[in-house]
């Protein structure tokens, strides 16, 4: 070959290239209704991108959903989460019982409960890996997600307890009922207080109690967090505070057991493919690190029966664009969420691959209820109406367009209420009747001070494409002109929770735990994460009494009831639950676009049969 | 010679020191923290962290403790990844790196050194234009559009190749190789032919030709020495970047290379992880550059140490 033509055959691939490039994104195969290869690959084996290079492994040391998504393979927890709904079932607990008020839950483990190296998993070392997370030599950052348990957080954070010398009797809680004994009720009667003296001497003079100021100072221990194992087969956990979704906050990784003999020999280094010793359908076989973590069935879980995979390899790769060249190739089964890029979303969601339900993600804008003119409920829904939120939704490709604060369909039995539908002739309505109209009494946007709003939001372009969104709405439904103002995300925060804005400020939630109550309790006080200025007594009785009502219907309906009396005083302006955005192939069964992106693995398996294959998965 | 070597060796341990020391007060200067996410964690848990870590120690006993430990080479765990020590990482990671990076530049200079050798021979012919346009081209494309677009052509259209992942030296390793040999091969070539064409015009090419010696003994005995200077100086630095890691490559086709283990420590402030990759690399910098200027020693006569 001479070297001209060689040269020219260097350059011809290129050309391809730069042809591909540009026309490559918009061919669609309609062929297929499947994005790329869609051949099962062989056997049982599930191949998954999982996110980032994970943490680590350890249950009470990791945060984030890169390790969660793993984790949930390895370590089961008390609860399971439903593939579908996220609530919690079963897991090494068979059932669970709660007394009267939500303050106390007993779980039942079931009989014969083993470790993956053939040693049982008692009530005890459930308790001991929930005090080891709560150790504050082990500064594990999850630990908040515990303190609901009576003297977790004072553990946690160093406290103390003060006891007369003289008696040994301990200082009680200003409220505590008549002192009692001994036993768990006496230590959840006790009083904690800080660790500095200073502290201590101000909380003391405070609560009326300087009496106690020269008592003897014991640090809060271990065993005074109340969690109780009556037996080997009961764990028993004492709350500060009713707490009716505290069965969904134990299917999170912190609250999983971890392995006590295995962790006291190897320290840090306990989670090495070999040492590790699990609790879940799957035991860890290799651990390449920025490549691969791959696990293999556990002969010894309690629900073997269940399991149909053999094999999960969770990849760790973080471009998504390299996510979606293994996708299509066929190289990867399913991806974790968030991985469609923004420019493939139009093409990919036309395949049934694209997994798209809403989330415990709430986009929301905030009104300044304490500043005229959103002081008055009018102006705030007439603002409310004139924002068409399904254009708004269509426009984010990734969302759902909502009326409510809660998300719209992800509880299971909470009916949302009927939001205020979009409808520019009742706000402008409103605005006549606030008093911004004209001789004729109709409205009149001149008359509106529109100086006095702005719509605040922290930058970020897609924050600001949505404030341009809503400013256009309000621009051609009412006739008037906000401005937009930006700011760096801290400040921002600070601005919001000082209510330091004119009109309206963007705000988002992402639920802490799978219950409405997460998006409600934002309102339940003034200040923090509220950012409205409103709040109000008959909201937060009802808030109050639904977490005391132990049956879930009767909680579900008060907590509606809330919703209902918060969005009639609007102090917020609701705009679109996030959507999921992930893909899977057609034959991977049994997992599914659930609102928080995990998947307990042993329901999941492949289908090889393409008659089989779930087509529609939510 | 061995006094120059010797010199260099110890001129090295200052400079490692400097670079290792104005890391790690950048790292401290750069806002944020290894725990520092995007919920704000309650002040008890992060009076936790830093007591655990030694962070509430003041700045000098943090920056001894940091000396002591670049010393033994040994920097303990990483934050991020508390299981893991920065020297099992760097263990894990730099064979993948090297390989890579290896190929890449042997594949680059193979390549390189033979197309800019032929466009010197035939300066201003159509092969010499070609080359060097294509070498333009090479240098042009940046490996963030040039890896996808490969991608997109074998992996996706024509199946040939797979799109991603590493798998040991196999079919896996093609794609990124050539991704991030082209700016190399490129540099070469061009670099290759303006040394080439020097030497060519020099008084002992000349001299050579008037002994009758065949134009191959000319060109491979006599000119490729001299010629080849201009990479071989080239090579120190770029051999030492390959080898350990190329952040965009690593990326875009999900490889365990030390690359994205750098900027990942970056970016989430992990310490002993960011001193540890930088005290390789400055190591490893220093070294290859010692060994150009060795080899330099034997390569050109009019050198000596």
């Amino acid at each position: 070959m001479s070297l001209p033509s060689r040269v020219a055959h260097a350059v011809a691939p290129l050309a391809i290239v730069l042809s591909m490039a540009v026309g490559g994104c918009t061919r669609s195969s309609t062929a297929s209704p499947y994005f790329g290869n869609a051949t099962p690959p062989d056997g049982q084996h599930l191949r998954y991108i999982s996110g980032a290079e994970p943490e680590t492994l350890d249950p009470q040391l990791t945060t984030g959903q890169p390790e969660a998504r793993i984790i949930l393979a390895l370590f089961d927890g008390l609860v399971e989460f439903d593939p579908r709904t996220a609530q919690p079932i079963p897991g090494l607990a068979s059932r669970w019982d709660v007394n009267e008020d939500n303050t106390v839950f007993t779980f039942h483990l079931r009989e014969g409960l083993q470790w993956s190296d053939g040693t049982p998993l008692t009530a005890d070392e459930v308790a001991w890996s929930i005090r080891r997370g709560l150790t504050p030599a082990l500064a594990a950052r999850a630990a908040y997600l515990a303190y609901d348990i009576v003297h977790a957080q004072d553990f946690n954070e160093g406290r103390v307890f003060l006891q007369d010398p003289s008696t040994g009797a301990y200082l009680l809680q200003p409220d505590a009922a008549d002192a009692v004994a001994d036993g768990p009720d006496a230590i959840a009667q006790r009083l904690s207080l800080p660790s500095d003296a200073a502290a201590r001497t101000t909380a003391l003079a405070t609560l009326g109690l300087s009496r106690a100021q020269h008592w003897r100072a014991v640090p809060v221990t271990a065993a005074d967090v109340g969690i109780e194992t009556p037996d080997a087969r009961t764990v028993r956990f004492r709350l500060r505070a009713p707490t009716p979704y505290f069965p969904g906050l134990v299917g999170h990784q912190f609250f999983r057991p971890a392995p006590r003999r295995v962790i006291e020999r190897y320290g840090d280094a306990w989670l090495q493919p070999g040492r590790a010793v699990t609790s879940g359908a799957f035991v860890l076989s290799a651990w390449r690190p920025y490549d691969a973590v791959v696990v293999t069935r556990n002969p010894r879980y309690w629900d073997a029966a269940t399991v149909r995979l053999d094999t999960i390899t969770f990849f760790a790769v973080e471009d998504q664009t390299t996510m979606m060249n293994l996708y299509k190739a066929g190289d990867v089964d399913a991806t974790f969420n968030h991985t469609v890029p923004a420019s493939w979303i139009s093409h990919v969601r036309q395949f049934r691959d694209y997994q798209d339900a809403p989330e415990a993600a709430m986009e929301y804008l905030a009104f300044n209820t304490k500043r005229a003119p959103t002081d008055d409920v009018r102006v705030r829904r007439a603002l409310n109406l004139a924002v068409d939120k399904d254009a708004l939704a269509r426009r984010r490709r990734v969302a759902k367009a909502s009326t409510t604060m809660v998300p719209d369909g992800i509880f299971p039995g909470y009916a949302v209420p009927a939001g205020a539908r979009f409808n520019p002739e009742a706000a402008r309505r409103l605005l006549a009747d606030a008093g911004y109209r004209d001789a004729n009494g109709a409205f009149s946007p001149a008359a509106f001070p529109a100086a006095d709003v702005e719509l605040t939001y922290n930058t970020t372009e897609s924050n600001k494409a949505t404030a341009e969104f809503v400013q256009a709405q309000w621009k051609a439904n009412l006739g008037i002109t906000v401005a937009l103002r930006n700011m760096e995300f801290k400040t921002f925060l600070q601005t919001r929770a000082a209510l330091d804005y004119k009109g309206l400020a963007r705000a988002g939630w992402v639920g802490d735990f799978m219950d409405p109550f997460t998006f409600l309790s934002l309102f339940a006080l003034d200040g923090g994460d509220n950012g409205t200025g409103w709040t109000s007594s008959a909201f937060t009785d009802l808030l109050a009494r639904a977490n005391r009502d132990p049956n879930p219907e009767r909680r579900n309906a008060l907590l509606a009831d809330a919703e209902r009396l918060m969005l009639d005083a609007q102090p917020v302006l609701p705009l679109y639950a996030s959507g999921t955005n992930w893909v899977k192939k057609p034959y991977v069964s049994g997992m599914y676009a659930n609102p928080v992106t995990l998947h307990p693995w042993k329901f999941v398996w492949i289908e090889h049969d393409p008659a089989k294959w779930d087509t529609v998965t939510h | 010679m061995w006094r120059f070597v010797l010199r260099r060796l110890l001129v090295s341990v200052p400079t490692v020191l400097v670079v290792v020391s104005l890391t790690w007060g950048l790292v401290r200067l750069a806002p944020g923290n290894f725990y520092s996410g995007e919920k704000k964690l309650p002040a008890a848990i992060e009076r936790n962290i830093r007591e655990k870590y030694g962070l509430d120690r003041p700045w000098y006993v943090q920056y001894g403790r940091m000396l002591a430990q670049t010393a033994r080479g040994d920097f303990g765990a990483s934050l991020k990844y508390p299981g893991t020590t920065v020297n099992e990482i760097l263990r894990a990671a730099l064979p993948v790196s090297a390989t890579i990076g290896l190929c890449a530049y042997l594949l680059a200079l193979v390549v390189g050194v033979t197309l800019g050798t032929l466009a010197a021979l035939r300066q201003n012919s159509r092969t010499d234009y070609l080359t060097m346009a294509a070498a333009m081209i090479g240098l042009s494309i940046p490996n963030f559009v040039l890896g996808p677009s490969l991608v997109l052509v074998f992996a996706l259209t024509w199946h040939w190749l797979p799109p991603a992942r590493w798998a040991g030296v196999d079919r896996h390793l093609i794609l990124p190789v050539l991704t991030l040999s082209a700016v190399y091969m490129a540099y070469i070539a061009r670099l290759t032919r303006s040394g080439m064409l020097e030497v060519l015009r020099s008084n002992y090419i000349r001299t050579a030709r008037a002994k009758g010696l065949s134009e191959r003994a000319i060109v491979i005995r006599h000119a490729l020495r001299g010629g080849l200077l201009p990479v071989l100086s080239f090579s120190g630095p770029a051999l030492a970047f390959l080898i350990t890691g190329t952040v965009v490559v690593e990326r875009v086709f999900a490889l365990p290379g030390l690359g994205n283990y750098f900027i990942n420590a970056n970016l989430n402030r992990d310490e002993p992880l960011i001193l540890g990759i930088v005290a390789f690399i400055s190591v490893v910098v220093l070294a290859f550059n010692l060994l150009v200027d060795v080899i330099y020693a034997y390569v050109d006569p009019r050198i000596r140490y």
